[in-house]
């Protein structure tokens, strides 16, 4: 069941051209629906025991594993409904899509990509699954056929490419100092091996080459300008989804193989910088969809602040900021499907699209942290651990993250205040934008009214995320003594 | 192979990963960008290869199973992880050319810098934005102070009053 999320997708996007037009509709949600339902499953099973399985066969360290625990499950879970709700359909403005299976497939290999590095516990693994969303995603951003979207893409391209090079770079010193690739296995030879400036080193290459899609400081130009001129759908995937993943990626890294204060603070500073750029400038945009792509990465920034945080607690702050931004920013990119460019033509837009307008409000109320909103929740857990630490570079981080808060309070009411003007609108928000961002709407309010009961389960989660010697045990014992559970490998 | 050759192809390897970085930020054409990332591949390749070397091992092919155990081989797994990672060179390297080659075509050039400015310019019309500002070029209206009163308007108004 493991391998299927990823098998799935990978063959339904490869077989997706190939059908006759009729199962061509179909089988891309199907698929999707199915791998939501597995995520589920081990979402719920993994919180008891989280399940391994050696792909072929081949026992770690050698061969390669699939490690299903529950953020992991919870995380494929997330990218199919997700990828569901920003299934590629018609052109904004109504007109069907000659390109559309392209973009199908590409989405579902972008899927299918994502459950992998949710999963994989192999660095190597990791890499080549992180290449291939990141093609996909290149294929996808280019998709818009404006002659800017190429050059951004090419730009992307080019920026990721650096990036995968760096990782491949700092994976290869990290093999050469300890001669495995296996996360387990390289979580017990880590002390003796990779806890040196070497070590380091590789790890501060793989978090740089990861980093270009977790729109990390210092390698995110990228994002405003591809987000300004893919598809909404596209730049809601790629900030909601993709950057989650690589984040996901470097935390098992830091988690398991380098739990060292050198690198968490080296993910705090580089954060911290990623708050303050990121907000600062969605202050200054005058673009919608700019502006949503500075505050994506200033989101992120808190996310990798968060994960700085040693210990459980800090993780259970990152998994919230993480999810919080999955929910919130794909639904505000959609709403950018007609209401993208400048924000002055948005004045009175509230009167022609009420529902839409009362949408924007929810989500800007979630993302400054408003109490009863999720977002409140993840500013809390993040700011409370943040608090906990010593004083020093941790409390600058709580300081740059409440005052950026005035930062962001300051320019998204800025936006509603546009919305509710006295002046006639001009634009209509689309029909289809309006039923997506508000299934988003009522995931948001669903997680808020059962936060009581969300506390535990995402407790249990970030507690397993970090208990490195079970994971080692996990992996290393479970090939060995059951290889029956393996066998359900493809 | 020699301690030195050993050396010498390390140098070369690292060599190569900085002149495609150098490359990539320092080139303006987009097919010198593509050429500069392959350069920084192919060190980074290499440097994946040196990391399995082993002195006086001999290529990892098991001939007849029989000489398992008995030569010293280099270690398969870097070069099993360096033909994936050329595979996908190859792939992002076709993609970014053909990218290049559709810029190229909306914008009739080849230059970064110009392509650059083009997509900016266009980001800005399409969202309907007033240009970026610097401080070099200020954009917008700015409050002027209220024009000084002429003189002859001075002196048109004195009688009245």
């Amino acid at each position: 069941m493991i391998a299927l999320t990823v098998a799935l997708p990978l063959l339904a996007a490869f077989l997706l051209p190939l059908l006759p037009a009729l199962a061509r509709q179909f089988l891309g949600p199907l698929v999707l629906l199915a791998v939501a339902a597995f995520g589920l499953c081990l979402a719920g099973n993994a919180l008891d025991a989280p399940s391994v399985v050696a792909i072929g066969d081949f026992r770690p360290p050698l061969g390669i594993v699939f490690y299903a625990d529950g953020v992991a499950g919870l995380f494929v879970f997330a990218i199919a409904v997700v990828t569901l709700l920003l299934w590629p359909c018609a052109t904004p403005n109504g007109q069907p899509d000659p390109q559309i299976t392209r973009k199908h497939s590409l989405t579902l290999l972008m899927a299918a990509a994502s459950c992998a590095l949710a999963l994989s516990g192999d660095l190597f693994n990791i890499y080549v699954f992180y290449e291939l969303a990141a093609v996909a995603g290149y294929g996808l951003a280019a998709g818009s056929r404006t002659p800017a979207a190429q050059v951004a893409t090419f730009r992307f391209t080019l920026l990721g490419s650096l990036g995968s090079l760096l990782a491949l770079i700092g994976i290869t010193l990290i093999y050469f100092r300890a001669g495995s690739l296996n996360l387990a296995h390289l979580a017990e030879l880590a002390p003796s091996t990779l806890h040196d400036p070497l070590g380091l080193a590789g790890f501060l290459l793989i978090l740089l080459g990861f980093g270009v899609k977790s729109e990390l400081f210092l390698v995110n130009s990228w994002a405003p300008e591809v987000y300004a001129t893919a598809e909404s759908r596209v730049s809601a995937l790629l900030a909601g989804l993709i950057s989650k993943l690589a984040l996901l990626a470097v935390v098992r890294l830091l988690v398991l193989v380098f739990p060292v204060p050198e690198a968490s603070q080296l993910l705090l500073v580089l954060g911290m910088l990623g708050i303050l750029t990121g907000e600062l400038a969605a202050y200054r945009a005058r673009d919608f969809r700019r502006l949503l792509a500075w505050s994506s990465i200033g989101q992120l920034g808190a996310a990798f602040v968060a994960f700085a945080i040693p210990g459980p607690a800090g993780l259970m702050a990152g998994i919230a900021v993480a999810l919080h931004h999955l929910m919130v920013k794909p639904a505000l990119f959609l709403l950018a499907e007609r209401w993208g460019g400048n924000l002055a033509q948005l004045a009175g837009a509230a009167r022609n699209s009420p529902i839409a307008a009362a949408l924007f409000v929810l989500f800007a109320l979630s993302l400054i942290g408003v109490p009863p909103l999720p977002g409140f929740w993840a500013k809390y857990l993040l700011l409370s651990g943040l608090a906990g630490e010593p004083a020093g570079l941790w409390w600058l981080a709580g300081l740059v993250v409440l005052t950026t808060t005035v930062v962001e309070a300051v320019y998204l009411f800025r936006i509603i205040g546009t919305l509710y003007g006295h002046q006639q609108g001009s634009v209509m928000q689309s029909r289809t934008a309006t039923t997506g961002s508000g299934i988003f709407a009522l995931l948001l309010v669903g997680t808020a009214l059962s936060a009581p009961l969300l506390a535990a389960p995402l407790q249990k989660m970030a507690t397993q995320l970090a208990d490195t010697d079970g994971y080692v045990a996990q992996v290393i014992s479970a090939t060995i003594t059951a290889p029956q559970r393996s066998g359900t490998a493809p | 192979m020699s301690e030195f050759g050993l050396v010498a192809l390390l140098v070369g390897a690292l060599g190569l990963i900085a002149i495609g970085i150098a490359g990539l930020v320092l080139a303006r054409n987009l097919f010198r960008l593509v050429l500069a990332l392959a350069v920084a591949e192919a060190g980074a390749n290499l440097l994946l290869v040196l990391a399995g070397f082993r002195q006086g091992a001999s290529a990892p092919i098991i001939e007849g199973g029989s000489t398992l155990h008995q030569v010293a081989m280099v270690d398969p797994i870097p070069q099993a992880m360096v033909l994936t990672a050329i595979v996908i060179g190859v792939g992002v390297q076709a993609l970014a050319l053909a990218l290049a080659v559709r810029a190229r075509e909306a914008y009739g050039s080849l230059d970064m810098d110009q392509l650059r400015a083009r997509m900016e310019a266009d980001i800005i019309a399409a969202a309907g934005t007033a240009p970026t500002t610097s401080q070099e070029a200020p954009s917008g209206a700015r409050p002027l102070p209220p024009p000084l009163p002429s003189p002859a308007r001075i002196a048109a108004e004195e009688p009245s009053s």
